[in-house]
């Protein structure tokens, strides 16, 4: 056989048989085949209203925009007469706050108090009690946790406040009872995760209510505004 | 001469070509029966070959499955081709789904059912004395079976939690007509394995699992 012949032959072979396993792997048959799957769960932490306002001790005013349980917190109250023509011990608006996180969530909040008043008699941060009430964790897919409470609670209790011997004014003595101690984004609630595995269309949550309180005094006249706001963290 | 030569080479070729295929012909195949699809993703995606003469190969990321994800499932469909020329069972396996804790995803949070056994073209054999079985409990769109546990879980009718080892989900008479050893876009049946994933306040962290479909000879019945 030529040598020529034999090469042609070779080539043609060589050819051939890569057809022939390239057309075996392109269109042959398995008996086995794979689905990969994966999915990502981010910390998800979120603060909704707990239901409505309570407000106690007022003359006059009254709640603005009241809360709605599970929608956004965006309430307004206008807490009334605040001068000794109120004759009552105190003002006190209660707003209930749901929280919900599937990791450890950290409750912050921050207020500015602004006043028309120009002396040291008009309401200031310090003359506007704050604190957090009992914290309930209850209903189906809420986890049982133990929170800790940043403040001291009812700011009207009497443990929380007393008159100044010295200047009569009445102030929040407790550790985070009034405003003054939220000039800037400050701790006020903290635990572990809230929820178990359970969708967000369970309306369960943990809900406290905040607490504001204002004794009625001999303030300078005017007129104060008070702006809080509550944020929710998972760090 | 030269004419000897080259049917020389062409006999040895065609020898090549029949024992190579003779070594892989297989009764039984699976590979891809379509484009896979998905809905209620945030941050999700699949991936697979639209070719059903392709190989099974499935890519799925449920994306966002934390309560970030507003949407009330995530759902994906994947089109699975099926051929033999025997009686046939298919089987899947899970692995990597293990997280500790109780709250991460669980097996029992991914819905898996099979629906809509159908023939793949002309060559898909129609039986008449046997029916294509969904095995007890995956004859269900998870999509449609959403039910929420008494612990405010999410549960559906199946689960991964129904796979045990290697579970067969489906089995039934002679899927192709012909008898060929080279998939075609016309042999056999497809049918739909569908995925669930309720966002939920899971635990945080990133969950994989993989699937392993596969054929084999099932029981004899008969076309």
């Amino acid at each position: 056989m030529p040598r020529q012949s034999t090469k042609l032959i070779f080539k043609l072979s060589l050819f051939n048989m890569l057809l022939a396993i390239s057309a075996v792997a392109c269109l042959g048959q398995s008996t086995s085949g794979t689905v990969t799957m994966s999915a990502t769960v981010s910390k998800f932490v979120e603060i909704n209203s707990g239901g409505a306002v309570t407000l106690t001790g007022n003359s006059g005013g009254g709640v603005t925009t009241d809360g709605v349980a599970n929608s956004p917190l965006a309430v307004s109250i206008n807490l009334g007469e605040l001068g000794p023509s109120n004759t009552n011990s105190f003002v006190t608006a209660l707003v209930p706050l749901k929280l919900r996180s599937n990791a450890s969530y950290v409750m912050s909040m921050s207020a500015t108090v602004t006043s028309s008043g120009s002396t040291a008699n008009r309401i200031g941060s310090a003359d506007i009690g704050f604190g957090l009430g009992t914290i309930t964790r209850s209903g189906v897919g809420v986890n049982t946790g133990t929170d800790t409470n940043a403040t001291s609670g009812d700011p009207s209790l009497p443990a929380n406040g007393s008159i100044n011997g010295t200047t009569g004014r009445y102030e929040f003595t407790a550790v985070r009872s009034n405003l003054s101690a939220f000039s800037s984004s400050t701790t006020a609630l903290s635990g572990p995760y809230i929820m178990n595995a359970v969708p967000r269309s369970n309306a369960n949550g943990l809900t406290v209510p905040a607490y504001f309180a204002v004794k009625p005094q001999f303030f300078e006249n005017g007129t104060t505004t008070i702006s809080v706001t509550f944020t929710v963290t998972a760090p | 001469m030269r004419l000897r030569y080259f049917t020389f080479a062409l006999l040895i070729s065609l020898t090549l070509l029949a024992s190579s295929s003779t070594t892989s012909a297989q009764a039984l195949d699976i590979s891809s029966g379509g484009q896979p699809t998905i809905t209620g993703a945030v941050s999700g995606s699949v991936t697979g070959s639209s070719d059903v003469r392709n190989d099974l190969v499935v890519t799925i990321n449920f994306g966002e499955v934390s309560p970030l994800n507003t949407n009330s499932i995530v759902k994906v469909v994947v089109p699975v081709a099926v051929r033999s020329n025997q009686p046939y069972q298919v089987a899947v396996s899970m692995s990597g789904l293990n997280n500790a804790n109780p709250q991460a995803v669980q097996a029992s949070d991914v819905g898996f059912g099979v629906q809509n056994m159908r023939v793949l073209g002309g060559a898909g054999k129609i039986c008449t004395q046997s029916t294509h079985i969904i095995r007890s409990p995956f004859n269900n769109d998870p999509s449609s079976s959403v039910s929420v546990a008494s612990d405010g879980r999410v549960a559906y009718s199946s689960s991964f939690a129904n796979l045990s080892g290697s579970t067969i989900i489906l089995s039934g008479p002679q899927l192709s007509k012909n008898n060929s050893s080279i998939r075609q876009q016309s042999d056999g049946y497809i049918f739909d394995a569908i995925f669930t994933l309720t966002p939920q306040f899971f635990a945080t962290g990133i969950s994989s699992a993989t699937l392993l479909f596969t054929i084999a000879a099932g029981p004899n019945v008969p076309c």
